[in-house]
């Protein structure tokens, strides 16, 4: 028996040492080699049109845009292809100068032929970015009068061209090779992309990492720091935080709880702050709104009946505030000179709720479905979703959650076949022209099968900002867009996000920008 | 032999071929992966487009046809997320995941071998139950919180083992043995059983009243009668470490089939989904059929069986 | 698919009556039994024991440790979750819920499998190759993915998770049971019933079944706790059992990014679990001793 002992306690001992001898000491990573841990990529296709939904952080590291925006979305000219751009006056025809000696990573040169392949190519049929339906529609042509310079031929006078194809929007107005394309074909192109971007595409291993090399000198940054930049997918939050303290990755997203947890062990925390707005809506039926939501009163009083101030202490840990206006996306409201005053806030009033519900011949309550999902962004949905439910409860309301993941809510609310349900969404924040293209499609009834909201009135003021060219009148419009979703309680906004991502304690100050989906790893790796 | 070999092969193909059928159906039960690649603003001439683009409005039969028609050649499709061909896509996540089944398989076995042996000779004892018990705690502790606990703590807080991903073969350990454990208790139970019936039976008994060396009793004697069923689960728990280690991929981020499929049905991407099930179904025919194979020659009684 | 090993089942009448524990075997399995029936009984009793509501919430009262923490207090003595619910409360009226799940699962897996194994075993020929077809095609389909899909179809649900499992248990008791008739019927009796006239209806519920429940009744047991810990995983995938029902399984996986800030919301579902998947193991594990330690195949 002894020899059993033995033997069993020298495979033990085998296991162990394998142990220590194969793991050795957490590497601390070169500072040449930058990685990010993500918690999901996007569709993990590398062509502009195909991807970028969500996440397109790698995408912008290889491609190029037209227009440049600066970390905080503001149209620059030092990020973009284009120094410069210039609209006619009727607004019809927009020429962009483009820089010239920029080079794709096969050594082709960028020209304006590029451009206008591109541009046709990420807004065609193919598409699935989200803004190609609207800029397929307004553009009738692209002519290229010389190498570098493109013009922009519009049906309807527009101020949005230059919005729509930066980098603060989606993946439009990324440039990408037309020779090449046209030579190895679309698939081909997908499976290796090139771009003329500060980062070159050497690897991808789907659903696990995303790998780039830093190209020599590039115009945006100089001389990149790190030599190469992985985008790794680790969708298990614990695990993130193990690779971090492990000196494994040096980026990672964390979420709102245990942010404290990593930020006391010494780990510097970057927050985009305001990043989204988590709102919640009443899906429609086939003809408008439908059920108990008709009512105005009883849209008041769902909104009166949740607490805030509490849920974005406690579900967001501290990292949220309380939001005011359906669908509001914040950093448009200096834009358009929207003032958001302290009484436009919902107070915690479930009393009042429910006197308002029984003003409705509700008092007895009523049956609501609240679809309850994770999403990219918010690993608190479904937590948030039972919290709101909780409180519509202790009204009166007799809800029922309903988990699914979001494709099936999607589907829910895009197919109509639960009308007065509810559902919510992290929207990102952004500009002026951004929240016109979300209101345009969320709450303008020509847009089904998206829209929220089928209000008359706004459907009118929102018709008439898309053929404006007059800043001061487009101002006043969206002003009167914010106030009407406010004062008819036309959806339940809930909180804005701050999204906070920790990093290795050798990283350096990073302005992680505030710009839809994207994280500005370009500045982190600058050179200049 | 060979007519047992092709009998079984033949079996597997009539199962293969229900299996196809079944996911065929199931997957197109999941919704619409138009609502997933299509943008928000796309409007019905874009759906309507995008379905005969591919292939998604031809009748269910047609559709279905020609999906195991190019199946048999290899030619799965392509995924509608990721626009690439799945064959290509299993073929950079199954090594993965057959890498990890088959380490997590070895330490199983390391495991299992000596404690179910041991658990049998010193049967009753304080060690028997003590092994039992350690053993079926690898079954009775959902794997997802072993995961997390592993690498909270063995790799987060203590910094033994890597976290995640595939770098060298330290990667393997943690979730090799969050796998693992839950088959030693199967096998060591198994092994312990057989041993305990095979160390009572008239053959040991003669073996030792004819002086046999007490050892040689158990590691050739009775361990060789105890192997058969031992094999039969292995090779079943083999197949199951290949096909259901979702969970174990998702916490270590482990690029396997698993962690495909699941991407498959989130985005319910019908191509990717069938094929899965189909290769998982393939996977544990295979191994079956190897396992009988091993069987049949080990007990010729087997081969004449119904 | 592995063919089941004949000699494994010796046929002799040690089958019809149960021999008796093997030497050695614990007497009585005290521990396992008494585990499940104090939890069974916590289970039965649960709206008599005046528990707060598991489904009342206080965001104000999230996170509260366990009573003997600095910060907890008695009115919440395991502490509460992330939404402030009482998670005692939750364990006990969760026991109501995952014990439920486990049984009415083994059950239909068990029914549907008896049935589907007696048929083949008994009738033979085509019946049988047909059954095992599609037996076999069912144990090769993973139980995991299946839940995924219908979860993603029809939303999951304590139906779906219960239907999902049973779905793909059932193949195993098919498979094992089959096995057993197999053996049975070339015994002796099952001839003498045929002589003497009886149909198979008869043959099979008076002579068959009977002696296949030996077996069935450890199956059983040690898959109950199977259940529990898959309906554990499915949760941890989005599939399990919906909150705010409060189940074990989903109650871990809500926990489980707290593992060190707040360890009491996983750490005490995952000990209820732990206790009651051990004892149901070690059940099974004494009755498979107890009725016969051939039966080591499962």
């Amino acid at each position: 028996m002894r020899r059993v002992s033995a033997l069993v306690s020298v495979f033990v001992l085998i296991l162990a040492s394998l142990g220590l001898v194969l793991a050795g000491p957490g590497s601390a990573q070169p500072k040449t080699e930058l990685t990010v841990a993500l918690s999901s990529f996007s569709t993990e296709v590398l062509d502009p049109p195909l991807g970028g939904h969500l996440v397109k952080y790698y995408l912008s590291m290889m491609f190029d845009y037209l227009v440049g925006t600066t970390p905080d979305g503001q149209l620059s000219r030092e990020g973009g292809l284009a120094t410069r751009w210039e609209s006619s006056p009727d607004f019809k025809r927009w020429t962009f100068y483009l820089r010239k000696g920029v080079k794709f990573h096969n050594g082709d040169e960028v020209t304006a032929e590029d451009v206008k392949f591109s541009i046709m190519r990420n807004i065609g049929k193919r598409s699935t970015t989200g803004y190609a339906g609207p800029l397929r529609t307004l553009i009738a042509d692209i002519e290229t009068p010389a190498s570098d310079r493109v013009v922009i031929i519009t049906k309807e006078p527009t101020l949005i061209i230059p919005t729509y194809l930066s980098r603060s929007l989606s993946t439009e107005g990324m440039i990408t090779p037309k020779k090449y394309i046209e030579s190895v074909g679309d698939d081909v192109f997908a499976r290796k992309p090139i771009g003329s971007g500060p980062y070159r595409f050497v690897e991808q291993v789907t659903g696990s990492h995303i790998k780039l090399a830093a190209v020599d000198n590039h115009w945006r940054i100089g001389t990149p720091k790190y030599k190469t930049m992985t985008f790794r997918l680790v969708p298990e939050e614990a695990t993130r935080i193990a690779l971090l303290r492990r000196g494994e990755v040096d980026v990672v997203e964390v979420s709102r709880d245990r942010v404290k947890e990593v930020e006391k062990e010494g780990y510097p925390i970057h927050y985009r702050r305001e990043e989204a707005i988590l709102t919640m809506w009443w899906i429609l039926g086939p003809d408008g709104r439908v059920g108990p939501s008709k009512d105005k009163r009883v849209r008041e009083a769902m909104n009166l009946a949740i607490d805030r101030a509490e849920i974005a202490q406690s579900i967001f840990g501290g990292k949220a505030e309380p939001a005011a206006i359906p669908l509001g996306l914040s950093w448009s409201f200096k834009d358009v000179g929207f003032k958001q005053t302290p009484d436009m806030l919902y107070p915690y009033d479930p009393a009042r709720a429910k006197k308002l519900l029984a003003d409705a011949g509700l008092a007895s309550g009523f049956n609501l479905d609240v679809y309850a999902y994770q999403l990219p962004g918010l690993p608190e949905g479904k937590t948030m979703a039972e919290a709101v439910a909780g409180y519509w409860e202790k009204v009166g309301i007799k809800t029922r959650l309903i988990p699914v993941d979001y494709p099936a809510f999607r589907k829910a609310w895009f197919d109509r076949s639960a009308p007065g349900m509810v559902g919510y969404f992290n929207i990102a924040n952004r500009d002026w022209i951004g929240a016109y293209a979300l209101l345009e499609k969320q709450a303008y009834s020509a847009s089904k099968p998206s829209d929220t909201v089928n209000d008359a009135e706004i459907d009118g003021m929102l018709s008439q900002v898309m053929r404006q060219t007059d800043r001061e009148k487009i101002n006043t419009l969206m002003r009167g867009v914010y106030g009407r979703l406010r004062s008819e309680h036309l959806g339940v906004p809930v909180v804005y996000l701050h999204s906070p991502y920790a990093t290795s304690k050798t990283l350096g100050s990073w302005n992680a920008g505030s710009v839809m989906y994207d994280l500005f790893f370009d500045v982190l790796a600058s050179g200049k | 032999m060979l007519r047992f070999l092709v009998a079984r092969v033949l079996q597997s193909l009539v199962v293969l071929a229900i299996i196809s059928v079944v996911v065929f159906v199931l997957a197109r039960a999941t919704g619409d992966p138009l609502y997933l690649i299509l943008p928000m603003s796309a409007s019905q001439e874009d759906f309507d487009n995008a379905r005969r683009y591919l292939g998604l409005d031809r009748p269910y039969v047609e559709q279905y046809l020609s999906f195991v028609g190019r199946a048999l050649t290899g030619d799965f499709g392509t995924s509608l997320r990721a626009r690439r061909p799945v064959g290509e896509l299993i073929g950079e996540r199954l090594p993965n995941s057959l890498k990890l089944a088959v380490f997590a398989m070895t330490v199983s076995l390391a495991m299992a071998f000596p404690l179910g042996v041991m658990a049998a000779v010193k049967k009753g004892t304080g060690l028997d139950r003590t092994a039992q018990i350690v053993s079926v705690l690898g079954q009775s502790l959902p794997t997802f919180w072993v995961a997390i606990l592993l690498v909270e703590f063995v790799a987060g807080r203590w910094q033994w083992l890597p976290a995640g991903g595939i770098d060298g073969l330290s990667s393997y350990i943690l979730p090799g043995f969050t796998l693992g454990w839950f088959v030693v208790a199967g096998l060591m139970r198994l092994l312990r059983s057989g041993m305990l019936e095979v160390l009572d039976s008239e053959y040991v008994k003669l073996a030792r009243l004819k002086g046999v060396d007490e050892r040689r009793v158990i590691w050739m004697h009775a361990l060789r009668n105890a192997l058969i069923p031992v094999v039969t689960f292995a090779g079943i728990y083999f197949a199951i470490l290949v096909t259901t280690a979702i969970v174990v991929e998702t916490v270590f981020a482990w690029p396997g089939l698993g962690r495909l499929a699941y991407e498959g049905i989130s985005s319910r991407d019908f191509p990717v989904i069938q094929a899965v099930v189909l290769t998982t179904a393939a996977i544990v025919a295979v191994v079956n059929l190897g396992v009988d194979c091993l069987y049949a020659l080990i007990d010729p009684r087997i081969r004449h069986a119904r | 698919m592995p063919a089941e090993p004949a000699a494994a089942v010796r046929p002799d009448a040690e089958l019809i009556a149960p021999a008796g524990a093997s030497p050695g075997a614990w007497r009585l399995p005290v521990f396992p039994l008494s585990v499940i029936g104090v939890f069974l009984l916590v289970a039965l009793a649960a709206p008599l024991l005046g528990l707060p509501d598991p489904h009342e919430q206080s965001l104000r009262n999230r996170f509260k440790p366990p009573a003997w923490e600095e910060a907890g207090s008695w009115r919440h003595p395991l502490g509460t979750d992330r939404l402030g619910r009482d998670l005692l409360s939750r364990i006990v009226w969760g026991s109501r819920v995952s014990l439920a799940a486990g049984v009415l699962t083994v059950l239909l897996a068990s029914a549907v499998g008896a049935a589907v194994g007696l048929s083949a075993g008994y009738y033979g020929g085509r019946v049988d190759a047909v059954l095992m077809r599609f037996t076999d095609a069912t144990m090769s389909f993973p139980v995991i993915l299946l839940a995924l899909i219908l979860a993603v179809t029809v939303g999951p649900s304590f139906t779906n998770v219960v239907v999902a499992i049973a779905v793909i248990l059932w193949a195993r008791y098919a498979r094992v049971v089959r096995g057993q008739v197999l053996t049975l019927m070339q015994l002796d009796f099952v001839a003498q019933a045929r002589i003497a006239g009886a149909g198979a209806w008869r043959i099979i519920t008076r002579h068959l079944l009977p002696n296949t429940l030996g077996t069935l009744l450890v199956l059983v047991t040690l898959q109950i706790g199977y259940v529990i810990i898959v309906e554990a995983s499915l949760s941890f995938l989005g599939a399990g059992i919906p909150p705010p029902t409060p189940a074990w399984g989903s109650m871990i996986a809500e926990g489980r990014d707290f593992v060190t800030s707040a360890w009491w919301v996983s750490l005490f579902p995952g000990l209820a679990i732990l206790l009651v998947v051990l004892a149901f193991n070690l059940l099974g594990d004494w009755l498979r001793d107890t009725f016969d330690p051939k039966l080591r195949q499962l």
